[in-house]
């Protein structure tokens, strides 16, 4: 091997055109043999659209793909299995009910005489699973196994195939992190024994710690690429941004009022086991405070909030909303009693997808006497409004109100969200993940608009599974593991690994804040 | 990154709407031409020029106005069988709103038939039942056709109910409730007095509303085409049609409708009332099979055969072809709906004047609806899209693939409507 060029791939010049968009623009990407190359860049930069090019899923305007030196001419999918790429998907590709062996294998099993042959494969695995230090289960189904050791299983599947081109697609966006930690350890393993890593990731705390180069794209077109021991996570973020991006938000402290939101002794069935999902939790939310609701995702949060937005039904406890039982309100009657709410998930409720911009903008208010006529829709006043609102909260889409939101980019429709909601100018406001999947400076622009709400005197509940999140716009902290509240924080007061521990698990303290 | 910066998308989305409805209707008839051709030529008794007649009829067949002296086709203005096309539209345009309204509102409902059924047998009870010597024919004509409206509307309902309380699928819900309308509606009729006894050479016919003096007034459109069944309910489907445009496109009411069909959860999340929207549209449309069923019957002219109850009336079935045919669209279906009758009085036509028979019209419209189905294909293809590609990323920009597309395992996972943007997985993934 010695002989080989020193770049296992190399994307050179890559150009790739969509109607009314140039989403990859004159791109270079080389990656070294061994190395961990992270490939940074918001929502809409170009990273996706270049992994599909280097997998065969597009075929570029411009420019070549090389592998070892030599050109090659990916056509789809099978080609770039044959050159020996892998990718762990962000969500993985498992058969929930196939066991962990069986889900190595499948598509690449042994037979004899047509009939599978497992004990050669179980050895292999088993044998890569040492090497690499992946601890597996291989008996185990995958239904049963936690998210750290499915994520493993999608490594082992790139190593059976023996991939020497592994591509981790936002790999810590599901993890614990503990998980994370385990994961770095791993990818650097793999990296040592020289399997040839690209790092997909708009997390610079991550990018920082593990890779030793990395490529930042910024609208389509390559920024640079740079040594990551010689630059600041401040520089990468102005590179990916364009602009200085502030990491952490300015905000004073809290001059918490009168409870908003109160939440006592509130119970909610799960719909997917016997257990309750949330149990017997109860806080408070006050006016002009952030309570931010930590804990890995499926602990409780989502019912919890589905219980006080009315989505779901509360089996015991009572909500107050200002001051009014809202425990079995509808949920009209919530919105009207003064609670907006940013949806967890974005697509399945927070916008109807084949509806227009201006359509999605006045989805909590069409109703209002503002926008209706005896039952009659006043469009004038709708794109009068809506017009105000793409201005004010920079929304931007293809042809303004009447933009399909299906076609617009992640940031853009969770901006129409967020304006929707803290327009409708209300003493509550649930924000679920409000920066899912948003770049650098979306968060940032989302975070200086919820602190700014809460300097107003909202309230603010905010429940996420970022910790750089709960950390920065924090002023209470509640942790949330197997559907009870096991601590609770102020803002500032608990470190990072601390806070781990207890959404894992490890630890719980009584409530009022005491620390373990 | 620059902006997608052409004439509006809806725009060109409903322009090439009507093109790829308008293609379809073309290969249609050029595949039922097609047909006449190889029968022409496969058989003994037929020639190529009684096969160029039939073709020149399936193109031309509403302004057929017979042969001449020398044997001839002949082709001009043909009121009757402009008359007799808009005579037959009328119920067929009100089920294809009814299937329309519902595929809006994200149901299919193929209950059109036996909300039919059931509209039919309240107009003609109405009708029949309320002495005209007591009660003015024009009101009682009014109240047969709200009974009829009203029968379909609670015939409708219960599928919306079942999917809305129960989560029961309303396309099995509508079959189960059009057999229990056909088999209800025989022994409601077969029990009644209302078997006409008096022409006694027929059995198992109802009465024709004009027996009681009840009858669709005709509002000279039988002056303007002559010798036709034409009445004025043809204007009273086209003032539905344009209702039920409004409603949907220029109220709240409509906006909540489509939001629940569009995306149940996010209505529920905006606090519209899901479960409400699903039942009033379901009952929307089934009053609006009933209305069809009470327009064709109130012509005065049609008389229902009761004790067919093993098959279920194909104006109901036909409302699919008609809605899918117009895209959903409450003003297209008016066309539609014309153009499919425009296809019987075709059928009716080449039975009289050649040798062939009309069930060639019923593979034209098998083509159509084939075609019509596949409507969102050719508009992609008429877009000169090849293959799935996102179609407008916003100027925000936007990471154009669905990064979940990639896997080497799943090439089923292209995306998979063309011309539809690619946000969905994108976002899906980041759960």
């Amino acid at each position: 091997m010695d002989d080989a060029p020193e770049y296992i791939i190399e994307m050179l010049h890559i150009t790739k055109e969509f109607p009314g968009i140039r989403a990859n623009d004159d791109i270079t990407l080389q990656l070294r043999r061994g190395e961990i190359h992270a490939l940074l860049g918001e929502n809409g930069a170009g990273k996706s659209t270049l992994m599909s090019v280097l997998f065969g899923m597009y075929q570029p305007e411009e420019g070549i793909i090389k592998k070892d030196g030599q050109v090659v001419d990916i056509r789809d999918p099978n080609d770039a299995t044959a050159l020996h790429i892998g990718m762990v998907h962000q969500h993985f590709k498992l058969v929930e009910v196939f066991t962990v062996l069986d889900n190595i294998i499948l598509g690449a099993e042994d037979t004899k005489l047509g009939f599978l042959s497992k004990k050669e494969a179980r050895r292999k695995v088993q044998e890569i699973s040492e090497r690499y230090g992946l601890r597996v289960d291989l008996d185990a189904k995958v239904e049963d196994i936690t998210v750290g050791m499915q994520q493993r299983v999608e490594i082992l599947k790139m190593l059976y195939r023996d991939n020497e081109i592994l591509i981790f697609d936002e790999p810590t966006a599901v993890l614990t992190p503990q998980e994370i930690e385990e994961l770095i350890l791993i990818i650097r393993n793999l990296a040592k024994e020289g399997k040839s890593i690209l790092f997909i990731s708009h997390k610079l705390n991550e990018i920082m710690e593990v890779s030793d180069r990395v490529t930042v794209l910024r609208k389509g077109r390559c920024v640079g690429t740079i040594e990551t021991a010689k630059t600041t996570k401040e520089e990468l973020s102005r590179m990916m941004v364009g602009r200085p991006v502030q990491l952490v938000v300015d905000k004073g402290p809290a001059h918490p009022g009168e409870a908003v939101l109160t939440v006592e002794g509130l119970t909610v069935p799960s719909r997917l086991h016997k257990n309750d999902a949330v149990k017997d939790v109860s806080f408070q939310v006050r006016a002009g405070e952030i309570v931010c609701i930590a804990g890995i995702d499926g602990n409780g949060q989502t019912e919890c909030v589905y219980a006080i937005t009315g989505l779901e039904k509360a089996s015991r406890g009572k909500v107050t909303l200002c001051g009014r039982d809202i425990t079995d309100a509808p949920i009209r009657t919530r919105s009207k009693d003064g609670m907006s709410h940013i949806p967890e998930d974005r697509h399945k409720h927070g916008l109807i997808l084949d509806y227009t911009l201006e359509e999605n903008l006045v989805l909590q208010r069409y109703y209002e006497p503002q926008f209706q006529d005896h039952g009659f829709i006043r469009f004038d006043a709708v794109r009068e409004y809506a017009d105000s609102l793409i201005q004010q909260y920079d929304i931007r889409s293809g042809q303004g109100p009447v933009t399909r939101v299906r076609s617009m980019s992640g940031g853009n429709q969770q901006k129409a969200i967020v304006a929707r909601e803290i327009d409708r100018d209300l003493p509550l406001i649930v924000a679920v993940q409000p920066t899912r999947g948003l770049d650098v400076g979306a968060i940032e622009y989302i975070h200086k608009q919820l602190v700014a709400q809460r300097d107003a005197g909202k309230a603010v509940l905010l429940v996420s599974l970022e910790l750089d999140e709960v950390m920065n716009l924090s002023d209470r902290i509640l942790v949330m593991y197997e559907g009870e509240i096991v601590g609770e924080f102020r803002g500032g007061e608990v470190t990072v690994e601390e806070l781990g521990l207890y959404m894992a698990g490890a630890r719980r303290a009584q409530k009022e804040g005491k620390r373990a | 990154m620059r902006q997608t910066n052409s004439a509006p998308l809806w725009k060109r989305d409903g322009v090439r709407s009507v093109l790829a409805s308008l293609l379809s209707i073309l290969i249609g008839l050029v595949g039922g031409s097609l047909i006449i051709l190889i029968v022409a030529l496969t058989s003994k008794n037929l020639n190529l020029h009684s096969a160029w007649e039939a073709i020149r009829l399936v193109f031309l067949g509403l302004f057929s106005t017979g042969r001449d002296a020398a044997g001839g086709l002949t082709f001009g203005f043909n009121p009757t069988s402009v008359g007799n096309m808009l005579f037959r539209a009328t119920p067929l345009i009100l089920t294809g709103l009814s299937v329309a309204v519902a595929f809006k509102t994200g149901l299919f409902n193929i209950g059109a038939p036996g909300q039919y059924l059931a509209g039919t047998a309240a107009t003609l009870f109405v009708a029949l039942e309320i002495p005209t010597t007591v009660v003015p024919a024009w009101i009682v004509w009014i109240l047969a056709f709200l009974a009829g409206m009203l029968a379909g509307a609670v015939w409708g309902s219960i599928p919306g109910m079942l999917k809305a309380l129960l989560n029961i699928n309303e396309v099995i819900a509508c079959i189960m409730t059009n057999w229990i309308a056909a088999n209800l509606v025989t022994w409601v009729f077969d029990i009644s007095n209302l078997k006409n006894v008096v022409e006694n050479t027929k059995s198992g016919y109802i009465y024709k509303t004009s027996f009681n003096g009840v009858q669709t007034p005709k509002l000279g459109l039988d002056k303007l085409f002559e010798g036709s069944q034409v009445n004025g309910g043809i204007l009273v489907a086209i003032l539905l049609a344009v209702v039920v445009y409004i409603i949907l496109t220029r109220t709240t009411f409509g906006y909540e409708l489509k939001a629940c069909g569009a995306n149940r959860h996010a209505a529920r999340y905006a606090g519209i009332r899901d479960k409400r929207s699903i039942v009033l549209s379901m009952a929307i449309a089934g009053s609006l099979s009933g209305a069809a069923a009470s327009l064709y019957y109130l012509s005065g002219n049609t008389e229902f055969f009761w004790s067919t109850y093993q098959s279920l009336p194909a104006t109901g079935f036909n409302g699919i072809a008609v809605a899918l045919l117009a895209v959903n669209n409450p003003i297209a279906v008016v066309f539609a709906g014309i153009f499919m009758s425009m296809l019987d009085i075709v059928g009716l036509q080449m039975t009289n004047l050649t040798a062939y028979n009309e069930y060639i019209t019923d593979v034209i419209i098998a083509v159509i609806v084939y075609l019509a189905a596949f409507s969102l294909v050719i508009k992609s293809w008429l877009a000169g899209g090849h293959r799935a590609k996102p179609a407008h990323p916003a100027g925000g920009g936007a990471d154009a693939p669905d990064p979940n597309a990639i896997p080497t395992d799943a090439p089923g996972e292209v995306p998979a409507a063309p011309g539809e943007a690619p946000a969905e997985g994108k976002e899906a993934r980041e759960k």
